[in-house]
């Protein structure tokens, strides 16, 4: 019955369908070749591709920023330190790797794995892989090599990047290596390759740090305090582990900046 | 090529048009032109272009026709590009306002799908349906109409509007108490 309904449906006069395989058959509508759509389908996930790359980059390189300027550490540092840490975040970067997350998910957001599911179940999904990924590559030593090519002038695309955004310059927080001491005070070197002299004063807080008395050459050491020129008082500092970019550089033929200067 | 018959499945008849047989498209817009024409006039109402929107969604299938997944539902895509049309017809005369983002898109609350008592009333919602759907918003509009007069199921809704599959049932729900709210307030009495 339904089948014989079809039948007289189909065999009856369609204007629509008439007017549409009129055109189909003059030539005015064509079909689009089958290569176009393949090229639109790759090229959509080389966006995928890339941009998922360029955020994992993102996070990795402000991971890599926050522990060579030393603000990875002022979590430990009590409210003050957060208080510090919260202002000299890298917010551009933040904001550029928020809109990027962003553009990444537009991107995804095409296929039906995605739209079939709630924005913020897809969103998390996004932000937990590119986090991962950033990490790990956080962890490797790729970034204290690349800044270190930037410092010695030997990365001329991203150079001033990584110089600039690599290790901060921060008024409140200082990071580097112990290179000499005296009495009271001890010269730092820094990321940026500054000298800057620490005092010690009898208020200044040794955080975590049981072996407070001793502050030997070589120790990298994350410091808190007002800048004032190439001087700080300290009223906090934290010894870190030697594992530390981008200051545990490896070994390479090279001349390097800051040790054995 | 094989004989076509009207047991033929839409997906065998795309790959016939796919390897160049452009009359056997004609079988596809005799099969979808009568549902479409339908989805335009619940969709667009107080819009006299019905019948050109409704070609230009045919001739848009055409053009794109290779750019179909033959082991998808070809339902689903020939709705999803009525749906683009439609959208567009409407912000290009700006009659109603299109939304590009909603809450219920970014994390819907779970609703259990339709329950044997709404199957039960669709008699009585689909009269309904005509007498207020005109008030409703369009993003209620659509569901409504995919659902109850087209009869699309909830996963190829979501594929029409690209939207997630809890997102459709939210908007069910609430299509069916707005409606029930401007039905009441115009007369007409539902019992849902």
């Amino acid at each position: 019955m339904n089948n014989n309904l079809e039948e007289q449906k189909l065999k009856q006069p369609s204007s629509i369908s008439e007017k549409v395989l009129g055109k189909i058959s003059s030539g005015q509508i064509k079909m689009r070749p089958r290569a176009i759509f393949i090229l639109k389908i790759i090229a959509v996930i080389l966006a995928v591709f890339f941009a998922a790359i360029f955020v994992v980059f993102l996070i990795s390189f402000i991971v890599f920023s926050l522990r060579s300027s030393g603000l990875w550490f002022l979590p430990g540092l009590g409210f003050r330190g957060l208080g510090i840490l919260f202002n000299s975040l890298p917010w551009l970067l933040i904001f550029i790797t928020v809109v990027s997350v962003i553009v990444l998910e537009l991107l995804i957001r095409r296929f039906s794995f995605s739209y079939r599911r709630p924005l913020v179940y897809s969103i998390f999904g996004v932000f937990i892989l590119v986090l991962l990924g950033g990490l790990a590559v956080a962890k490797t030593h790729w970034h204290a090599d690349i800044f270190w090519q930037a410092q010695e002038g030997r990365l001329p695309i991203a150079g001033e990047f990584y110089r600039q955004f690599g290790a901060p310059k921060l008024n409140f927080v200082h990071s580097g290596l112990v290179a000499t001491t005296t009495d009271g005070s001890f010269d730092l070197e820094t990321g940026r390759g500054e000298t800057l002299r620490i005092f010690i004063a009898s208020s200044t807080r040794f955080s975590l740090d049981k072996n407070q008395e001793i502050i030997k050459k070589d120790d990298q050491v994350i410091i808190l305090g007002k800048r004032d020129n190439d001087s700080v008082q300290a009223f906090d500092i934290r010894r870190v582990d030697k594992r530390f970019e981008p200051f545990d550089r490896q070994p390479s033929p090279r001349p390097m900046r800051l040790r054995g200067r | 090529m094989p004989e076509l018959t009207n047991l033929t499945t839409d997906e065998a008849i795309v790959r016939q048009v796919q390897l160049g047989d452009s009359e056997a498209f004609g079988i596809l817009v005799k099969r979808y032109e009568i549902k479409i024409l339908h989805y335009a006039r619940k969709f667009l109402f107080n819009y006299t272009d019905i019948e050109d929107l409704a070609q230009d969604v045919f001739i848009k299938a055409y053009n794109n026709i290779q750019s179909f997944d033959a082991s998808r539902k070809f339902s689903a895509w020939i709705y999803r590009i009525a749906h683009n049309e439609f959208i567009n017809a409407i912000k290009k005369k700006g009659r109603e306002p299109v939304s590009y983002f909603d809450v219920d898109v970014l994390w819907p609350r779970l609703v259990s799908r339709e329950k044997a008592d709404h199957r039960a009333n669709e008699q009585e919602l689909r009269k309904m349906l005509d007498y207020c759907l005109n008030e409703l918003d369009l993003k209620y509009r659509e569901p409504l109409i995919l659902y109850y007069l087209e009869e699309l199921d909830y996963q190829e809704i979501a594929d029409i509007l690209h939207i997630p599959v809890s997102t459709v049932g939210v908007r069910l729900r609430r299509g069916r108490e707005k409606m029930k709210w401007f039905c009441q307030k115009s007369g007409y009495h539902y019992e849902q």
